[in-house]
């Protein structure tokens, strides 16, 4: 627990300051102005997106481990299909990139840079005009847990380093154990598809492409961030390309749910004249 | 094993209908097509731990896989989670094959193998014959040895182990060292048994340098390098010894401040023991390592000698009868200890319904020690007469090491329950077998004190039992002991995790088992060291003989050549094992000469030479034995409708 805490103090720490400095880079004063009366009107604007969040996220916490218990007795054994399928891929991933630079930056990537990068979409759009892009991301992400956690029930399987450790390494784990008692605090290791590492990243991505007339700094870097996620996820020896794959699918639908569930009206293809980023003020 | 339609099938089908009849001739040559089964490709799934829980295992099904892939059978490699994997195996019987450790840690008496593989257990759950081997040869040796003694147990023994090399339920791999990262801070004698082990555990000694902070060159802190240290304990006896001198000032600890209280903190990577605490369920122990300090036995082995524990003495009557007179103790829950108990614990073994059910059931742990008492009963307060079945006066004793229950709280879970989720044979079951006993109350010297899920579990000393109160009545190793006031078991990660924690001085020691990724850390932290000592859990290939193709010993033995045990220890174990051919190449002489490992398996020798599978030979053996292969050199499933 103690290691657990200084990690996420850590985590904290470098994912502040990446917003901060990050944040005076690409977003204009007018909008970081808009930010601070936005802090105080959205919260209340969009509560039922917030609560639905943190309903979801409350349900996977607790639920978790008795979905797990489901999981284990009940749950369609899938690691001998997926290794039939993609064979040793990740490993080939593994080995091609392999250099103690790629797993440094890979492990920072699938670390820091995520968190930021699910973190930070909330500082952009909740600087925009109207808050319709943030409510959708809200109930993306929602989705994407929810969604997710219902697969991981009924899929059981566990990721390359657990299922070839002769030829994928642990990468993550075994430079950094810390990491590993903070991911089994979130997570189980038989939770390995689809990817949420990837659905979530990939979800941030496609908003950031929906928003990339007003705000295209932020798209560039969604974008790197989103695939560097990928790839590390299966560099570091976590996820199969199959729970890559299944996570890209998921963000895709769930970004289209969150569209159609939040203002799907008409003036959704003409979204960005509501960005902020040219607004002379 | 999946079978798909062929092309071949779908069109003999469609031929058959359109057919109808009209051209007879070709008619007749279609429906003897189409009526027969087609032969299907072979697939085998091999089922184990994710390489958190075990790293050595999953390493031997990938090498298994591999060369199984080169001779035409398709590899499914299965993962389960630790309770998942002994229910399937030994609870459910559903597997192919499977990887997993023999439970447990020390070498074992040859009438271990008795309910490992007696036809008579065929259907019942746990270690008992998972693999459903019926071979009557066999089970003729298992009774044998039971009755035999001496010489002609020995030879019982040697046929007994050359019979089970030539079926193969089980193909042993290796024997691992059980490797432990260890902090002497604060506990010393970690080499001096296996420290996974409940009497390992109790024969630990406080570090008496531990708050002075300074390590001043304490012998135990010298050899840092425990590597490869084998199964011979003489060089840490001189270390005996010296730590009884400390008992005094142990002593005034435990009495002195809470704050610094003497806690012993083990991290393992199995939660088992956080959830469920039940001494007779078999998919939730491994060695019972904590369940074994909290239940007592009458008798427990420690160094290899039989210490009299809860028995203050065990007097033979004759040669099929036992008088114990059993110790003054109590329950963790105040109750006090009776023969009555012991005598209830034989009769719940037995039939944990006691009479409810049609036919008796067994506990499906220690089965095999339960078959040895006849009938056990209180002739007093504290006095019991055990009466054996026809066995061996030296294999009677095995009996005496089964953990003994409370009779009041046991009694009442006589009762059957339905057919629990996700098990599907034995269909009747009593609740004590599915009860998570929360709050286990035993005798033994640990007492439970909480638990949290996945997180860990707390243990405390008993300062009732008589190691406590009577020290001089127990021998030298356990006197006086535990030498801790409770005992952590933290559940990390993984193996790499775990040396962490040790290495952080966060544990004492590691007890699950050690990976070639954590094994090279140790040496990276510098409070940490790697303790070493042979452990008896052998690594094995399990086969569940009642499946096709499995159920054929040649097939079987086949499978055995492609596992090229040598190159396995290098490579899954880095060296810490030793390849082995019989479950009993720990068991000093017990071993059989024609199966002693010399330079190369003895048995089963692996197809090819310096980890190259000889792909062509392996091929040929199937062929030989009747298999055939399809255009594209896929192994068939031969065609049996059994």
């Amino acid at each position: 627990m103690i290691v657990v805490i200084s990690v996420v103090a850590w985590l904290f720490i470098v994912v502040a300051s990446l917003c901060l400095v990050v944040g005076m880079a690409i977003l204009d004063r007018g909008r970081i102005a808009r930010l601070g009366t936005n802090l105080r009107r959205y919260p209340w604007a969009l509560r039922r997106e917030i609560l639905g969040l943190l309903a979801v996220l409350a349900a996977s916490a607790v639920g978790r481990g008795a979905l797990q218990s489901v999981s284990e007795v009940y749950g369609w054994r899938a690691t001998g299909t997926i290794v039939a399928i993609e064979g040793t891929f990740v490993a080939w991933v593994q080995a091609s990139l392999f250099s103690p630079v790629a797993t440094r930056y890979f492990s920072w990537i699938y670390i820091y840079a995520y968190v930021f990068l699910l973190v930070f979409p909330v500082i952009v759009y909740g600087s925009r005009r109207t808050p319709t892009t943030l409510r959708r991301l809200l109930v993306a992400y929602a989705l994407n847990y929810g969604i997710g956690l219902i697969v991981y029930t009924i899929v059981f399987a566990h990721g390359p380093r657990n299922v070839m450790p002769d030829l994928v390494t642990s990468l993550l784990f075994t430079h950094n154990p810390d990491f590993q008692e903070l991911a089994a605090q979130v997570n189980e290791n038989a939770n390995v598809f689809p990817s949420l590492h990837t659905s979530l990243s990939m979800t941030v991505a496609t908003f950031a492409y929906r928003t990339r007339d007003s705000d295209p700094a932020w798209t560039v870097l969604a974008a790197w961030i989103a695939v560097s996620v990928w790839i590390a996820t299966m560099y570091l020896g976590i996820h199969w390309l199959i729970d890559v794959l299944g996570g890209i699918v998921l963000a895709l639908g769930c970004v289209a749910a969150a569209v159609r569930i939040v203002d799907p009206d008409p003036r959704d293809g003409v979204e960005s004249v509501d960005g902020g980023g040219t607004n002379p003020e | 094993m999946g079978s798909r339609p062929t092309r071949r099938q779908v069109l003999a089908a469609t031929a058959a209908t359109a057919a109808s009849g009209s051209v007879s001739g070709c008619l007749g040559a279609e429906k003897n097509v189409a009526g027969r089964d087609q032969p299907s490709r072979m697939t085998l799934t091999i089922t184990t731990l994710p390489a958190d829980s075990d790293p050595h295992a999953i390493r031997i099904v990938r090498h298994l896989a591999e060369h199984l892939e080169a001779v035409g059978i398709e590899p499914r490699i299965r993962t389960v989670d630790d309770a998942g994997l002994y229910r399937e195996i030994l609870i459910n019987h559903d597997f192919d094959a499977y990887v997993g450790q023999f439970p447990s840690a020390d070498p074992i008496d040859p009438d271990a193998l008795y309910s490992l593989l007696h036809s008579s257990f065929v259907a019942e759950p746990g270690w008992q014959n998972p693999f459903g081997l019926t071979d009557p040869a066999i089970d003729d040796l298992l009774d044998r040895q039971r009755r035999a003694d001496r010489e002609d147990r020995r030879r019982a023994v040697t046929e007994l182990q050359d019979a089970v090399a030539r079926r193969q339920p089980f193909t042993v791999v290796a024997f691992p060292d059980m490797l432990t990262a260890v902090h002497d801070d604060r506990f010393i004698g970690w080499e001096r048994t296996r420290p996974a082990t409940s009497e390992g555990l109790l024969e630990l000694d406080a570090n008496a340098a531990a708050g002075t902070a300074t390590g001043d060159g304490s012998p135990n802190e010298e050899p840092t390098d425990g590597e490869d240290r084998d199964e011979e304990p003489t060089d840490d006896e001189g270390r005996d010894g010296e730590p009884t001198d400390e008992e005094p000032a142990n002593d005034e600890d435990r009495d002195g401040d809470s704050t610094n209280e003497r806690r012993l903190r083990l991290v393992t990577t199995d939660s088992r023991i956080t959830t469920n605490r039940n001494p007779i369920a078999p998919e939730h122990r491994r060695y019972g390592t904590f369940t074994g300090l909290v239940y007592d036995p009458l008798v427990r082995a420690i160094d290899g000698e039989e210490v009299p524990w809860l028995a203050r003495r065990v007097v033979r009557v004759d040669d099929r009868t036992v008088r114990i007179d059993m110790r003054e103790a109590v329950w963790h829950d105040g109750e006090p200890v009776t023969a009555d108990d012991a005598a209830f614990t034989y009769a719940f073994l037995a039939d944990t319904s006691l009479g409810e059910a049609e036919t008796p059931i067994p506990s499906p742990r220690f089965r095999g020690r339960s078959t040895l008492v006849d009938s056990a009963t209180a002739v007093g307060e504290r006095t019991l007469e055990i009466r054996f079945t026809d066995a061996a006066a030296a294999t009677q004793r095995r009996a005496l090491t089964v953990p003994i229950l409370p009779e009041h709280v046991w009694r009442s879970r006589t009762g059957l329950v339905d057919i629990p989720v996700g098990i599907s044979i034995n269909e009747m079951t009593t609740e004590a077998q599915v009860w998570e006993n929360p709050d286990p109350v035993g005798s033994g010297p640990l007492r439970f004190r909480e638990a949290e899920a996945d997180e860990r579990v707390v243990l405390e000393r008993n300062p009732a039992h008589p190691i406590a109160t009577r020290p001089e009545s127990f021998p030298e190793p356990v006197r006086g002991k535990p030498a801790f006031e409770t005992l952590e078991l933290r559940v990390v990660p993984s193996d790499v995790a775990a040396v962490q924690q040790v290495g952080d001085g966060l544990a004492d020691a590691s007890t699950s088992n050690l990976g070639p990724d954590a094994v090279p850390r140790i040496g990276r932290e510098a409070a940490a060291r790697l303790v070493s000592r042979r452990s008896g859990a052998f690594y094995h290939v399990g086969y569940n003989t009642r499946r096709v193709p499995l159920s054929n010993p040649y097939f079987r033995r086949v499978i055995a050549r492609l596992l090229d045990k040598t190159e396995l220890v290098r490579s899954a174990f880095q060296g810490y094992a030793r390849p082995a051919a019989s479950p009993l190449a720990l068991s000093g002489s017990w071993l059989a000469d024609e199966l002693r490992w010399t330079d190369g398996d003895p048995a089963t020798p692996f197809f090819g030479t310096d980890g190259e599978l000889d792909a062509a030979a392996a091929r040929e053996a199937l062929r030989e034995i009747g298999y055939r292969y399809d255009e594209d050199g896929a192994l068939l499933v031969p065609d049996a409708a059994e």
